[in-house]
């Protein structure tokens, strides 16, 4: 049964590996996310409140705001033209990275 | 002074006890970082954190960093100098970097040793070069590093010069003239000397009201212009040029009068041909500006160690492996920042440190057998043309057919935003300089 359920999470992963291909040249979440730091914090832990912290963010939190910073539903002064440079993939893999770190303590 | 070939061989002769020994565990080893700015500060952090177990070992000159970005706030009076000054000791205490205050005297890539003033020899697996700029003062004739202590401050590079130019613009005569020589292209902080003439144009206008900033520029135009002058035209009755008048929105209205910034392009005589120190002329194309406050940014090249360790080409610059920034001359050595060349990366600090942190994964990558990822890089350069009114070029960077290649088409706050808008990117850019600052050196 275990062995059986491997298999078929194994076939369904190299299913959506075929129906959404990796792209041949894509950054893992960490390294997308390392350009982030600047304003939001190393690993995006800031401490301080000018800009939103991302460690510890919910994915689908993190996914919705860039989905929105692109699309322009959401108002911004330059996250617009950051979220636009990133596919789905790759801002679904920063959400997973965001999402597996654990917060700053507040200041 | 040591010559290239002296500097080289005071490398070769080195003893064999090398004062660090090399690799103690699988995946570890020991990475030299040359400099100790944004580019080696931030390398040095992402090194740690990428893996603890690394050695990492910084060689600095100087016991702490001044950041030149924000420093133009010195000469309204907005930051004082002490406010530049940031500190090594989180790299040391949080980190475990561990630091040489010394100068690089010496370079034997063979042996993988570097040598310093102090005698030490010190041993890598991998060694990053973060040189940063030299200014090339007698590019200009009639200047010179003896003159931009004196009489024509450059202040490019933060110290004695940045003091220097605020006290001049404080004692500058009622309705006197600061001027500012823009430098060509490629060079450090592409906004930067755009922001400084509005900071001191708005300045003026509460202490030297009769007082006016002319920009002498050898370009016809630069990053983020359009939104600058916007900015200009909006806060100093700036009158914006023809060619950009088309895409400004409509509350722009040239009036045809004197303003207090002047912007004299290339294609209008801008270009700087000499000038005198001692009557602090400036002769361009277009004929002589005499200033009251002349504030010099030469052309600049690749720091001068990037030379002397033999890192350049015929630019000037750093050619280097655009994956990992590899130098192209030396193998296990790495220039990163300002000194390298990056193609469409502009010389800022948010530049260099995401270049450091591709840098920082690609060595330890390769220290633990692995291939290097693949590499993303990003740059904000925030500017303000007044105090509270803040604009912004953002841009992402991705590897494409060998070189760095711009991956987002929209770059600047649009010519349309709103005032609060525009209020929030200049609360954002004294964010930043914190921000900035703890990602890199905290």
């Amino acid at each position: 049964m275990g062995t059986l359920m491997k298999s078929l999470v194994f076939a369904c992963a190299a299913l959506a590996a075929a129906i959404h291909p990796a792209h041949a040249a894509e950054p893992t979440g960490e390294a997308m996310a390392a350009t982030c730091a600047g304003c939001h914090g190393t690993q995006g832990r800031l401490g301080t409140v000018e800009f939103m912290p991302l460690a510890g963010m919910a994915e689908q939190e993190f996914v919705r705001a860039m989905q929105d910073f692109r699309s322009g539903k959401r108002q911004a002064t330059l996250m617009g033209l950051v979220a636009g440079s990133f596919s789905d993939g790759e801002i679904e893999a920063m959400a997973r990275y965001f999402a597996g770190v654990k917060p700053n303590a507040a200041k | 002074m040591l010559n290239r070939r002296n500097f080289l061989k005071a490398g070769a002769g080195l003893a064999l006890a090398a004062a660090f020994p090399a690799r103690a565990a699988a995946g570890a080893g020991h990475v030299v970082i040359i400099g100790g700015g944004v580019g080696g500060a931030t390398a040095a952090k992402h090194l740690k954190l990428t893996n603890p177990a690394l050695r990492v070992t910084v060689i600095e000159a100087n016991r702490s960093y001044i950041r030149p970005y924000g420093s133009s706030e010195v000469l309204t009076g907005h930051v004082g100098m002490d406010d530049l000054v940031v500190s090594y000791d989180a790299l040391k205490s949080k980190y475990g970097v561990e630091f040489v205050f010394d100068t690089v005297t010496g370079f034997d890539p063979d042996r993988k040793q570097v040598r310093t003033a102090g005698r030490q020899t010190v041993a890598y697996d991998k060694l990053i070069v973060s040189p940063g700029i030299s200014l090339q003062y007698q590019a200009i004739p009639g200047y010179s590093a003896a003159v931009a202590e004196t009489r024509a401050p450059s202040g490019w590079i933060p110290g004695s010069q940045t003091a220097l130019l605020a006290q001049q613009l404080k004692a500058m005569r009622p309705g006197g003239t600061f001027v500012i020589v823009a430098p060509p292209n490629p060079y450090r902080c592409p906004p930067g000397p755009y922001e400084r003439g509005a900071l001191v144009t708005e300045w003026m206008r509460r202490h030297n009201p009769s007082g006016k900033v002319v920009i002498l520029d050898p370009k016809d135009s630069f990053v983020t212009d359009a939104t600058m002058q916007l900015g200009w035209h909006r806060l100093y009755g700036y009158d914006i040029p023809d060619d950009y008048l088309s895409d400004m929105p409509a509350d722009v209205d040239n009036r045809g009068k004197p303003s207090p910034i002047e912007w004299v392009r290339a294609k209008d005589g801008g270009t700087t041909e000499r000038i005198d120190a001692r009557s602090l002329t400036v002769t361009t194309r277009g004929g002589a500006v005499k200033a009251d406050v002349l504030n010099i940014v030469p052309p600049m090249k690749a720091g001068k160690l990037a030379f002397d360790m033999g890192l350049t080409d015929a630019s000037g610059w750093c050619p280097v492996d655009r994956r990992t920034f590899e130098s192209s001359v030396h193998k296990d050595v790495f220039v990163i920042g300002d000194a390298s060349i990056a193609d469409a990366m502009p010389k800022s600090g948010f530049a260099a440190n995401t270049q450091a942190k591709v840098t920082a994964r690609a060595v330890a990558a390769q220290l633990a057998g692995r291939a290097p990822g693949e590499p993303v890089w990003g740059n904000t350069c925030y500017a303000l043309a007044g105090s509270n009114y803040g604009l912004f070029v953002a841009d992402v960077f991705r590897l494409k057919d060998g070189k760095i290649a711009r991956v987002s088409d929209q770059r600047y706050l649009p010519l349309d935003a709103s005032m609060a808008k525009i209020r929030l990117g200049a609360a954002y850019q004294q964010a930043w300089l914190k921000t900035f600052t703890e990602d890199c050196f905290a």
